[in-house]
């Protein structure tokens, strides 16, 4: 009998306002059943990690901007992930954390819908420009993520819990102790040594140091 | 059939930077394998910083800890021979890179089929042995190492404070800001008359996607930097 090799945790540390955020997590998505890897969502802040170490969002200095338009426009092709750069005044509003909060409490609460709704608050931010702030908007996400209409207020309501609050900030500064300086941040535990990767754009070494294959962007495998 | 025409990828680059080291050989490799004419275009970073508003990467504490750590994996996977200077800092701040870039930018302008080597060796200087790029007699060590005959290096060496090459490597600079630069290396491929801007080593697999072309990895069989 063949001996089973445990799943190798890797960690994806993310926030929805980051669009290489949504790369990294779908191609994570997809490679989860390739690899022998045991995925954790683990959404974060990233307002506190540029906080904690003086990093600034890259979308601040303008020929970042522009060419991160450019360059997330050819990823969408490449991965088939309907990935926007979302415009200025969405990237920088201060209660994008709402959105933080809601997915923390699902993590707390009830984390089997926790991929199902970070993926519907990109599709909200990234494909379709709408608000994810809003305590609608995030009603209607968790809706359209299959969370039941039964359980949303109560939902919704945990996004001003203490426990919710200090959860997210546990994440993050989980995240910040692995070194973390940007989104996404990816973890893998590799023979007990934490190995931190920063971007959506190291899977092959990723995969090189996990001991797996990188097959490519794997677009037959998109939920787009 | 005619054969299709090579598509144009044009390389901007600085010695300065470590990443640059590993996209120009990752594009060395494969302009053995793609059909693509790869024109290699020095500017200056120091510009490109200014132009662009930009800062380093590194004056964040806990991105340098990460690129350092970065570049050690990657260069380790696609065989290239790095190392961290002992003081990173001094090298990419203080001392800096205009005399390595005018005399790349000279090599550029009157023997160009040395300048892939000239760089290589440049970086095996900056990146291998901690060695300085800033002195005459180290671009003229360079330069040998890169097959370039004696009085030829001396005679290059001796035009970089002309202002036709001062005037190019400044020209090189405003070429990568016009088409969207804000640090090495920046890579403009021509694809269907329009071009791509693409920044740092990290975007092979999308280029070659874009290219038409196939994506083999690190291909360490083709590397050509040895210690």
């Amino acid at each position: 009998m063949a001996a089973l090799r445990s799943r190798k945790v890797v960690e994806l540390f993310y926030d929805v306002i980051s669009p290489y955020s949504w790369v990294a997590f779908e191609v994570l998505c997809r490679y989860q059943t390739r690899w022998n890897i045991d995925l954790q969502l683990r959404p974060f802040f990233i307002g506190g990690v540029f906080k904690e170490t003086g990093n600034k969002p890259p979308a601040l200095l303008a020929a970042k901007y522009t060419y991160a338009q450019h360059d997330l426009r050819r990823l969408a092709d490449f991965y088939k992930i309907p990935v926007k750069m979302p415009p200025m005044e969405r990237l920088m509003r201060r209660e994008n954390v709402n959105s933080n909060r809601l997915l923390t409490a699902v993590t707390l609460d009830c984390p089997e819908h926790l991929e199902n709704l970070s993926r519907e608050l990109w599709m909200r931010v990234m494909a379709r420009d709408q608000d994810i702030t809003e305590p609608a908007s995030l009603e209607t996400a968790a809706t359209a993520a299959g969370i039941p209409s039964d359980t949303t207020p109560q939902l919704l309501s945990r996004i001003r819990d203490d426990d919710v609050k200090a959860a997210l900030k546990d994440t993050t500064n989980q995240a910040l102790a692995y070194g973390a300086f940007g989104a996404p941040t990816i973890v893998a535990h590799i023979e007990g040594t934490p190995v931190m990767i920063w971007g959506s754009d190291r899977f092959p070494l990723l995969a090189h140091l996990l001991g797996e294959r990188w097959e490519g962007p794997l677009r037959e495998m998109a939920k787009y | 059939m005619a054969a299709p025409t090579r598509k144009s990828v044009e390389f901007f680059y600085d010695v300065l930077s470590p990443y640059t080291w590993l996209a120009f050989e990752v594009m060395c490799r494969y302009q053995q394998k793609w059909n693509i004419d790869l024109k290699l275009r020095p500017f200056f970073l120091s510009g490109i910083m200014q132009g662009a508003d930009n800062r380093p990467p590194g004056m964040v504490p806990a991105k340098a800890t990460y690129m350092g750590k970065d570049l050690k994996r990657l260069t380790d996977m696609y065989q290239v021979p790095f190392k961290l200077p002992s003081n990173p800092a001094e090298v990419m701040f203080i001392k800096g890179s205009i005399n390595a870039g005018r005399f790349l930018t000279a090599v550029d302008m009157n023997c160009d089929q040395y300048l892939e080597e000239l760089t290589r060796q440049l970086f095996l200087r900056i990146y291998y042995r901690d060695e300085d790029i800033t002195e005459p007699a180290s671009l003229m060590s360079a330069a040998a190492k890169a097959g370039i005959p004696e009085d030829l290096a001396k005679q290059l060496l001796s035009t970089i404070k002309d202002q036709a090459v001062k005037d190019r490597l400044r020209q090189n600079t405003q070429a990568a800001l016009d088409h969207g630069a804000f640090g090495s290396p920046t890579i403009v491929a021509h694809v269907d008359g329009k071009p791509q801007m693409f920044f740092g080593s990290d975007r092979m697999e999308l280029m070659a996607h874009m290219l038409g072309e196939k994506w083999y990895g690190p291909l360490p069989e083709l590397a050509k930097a040895k210690m």
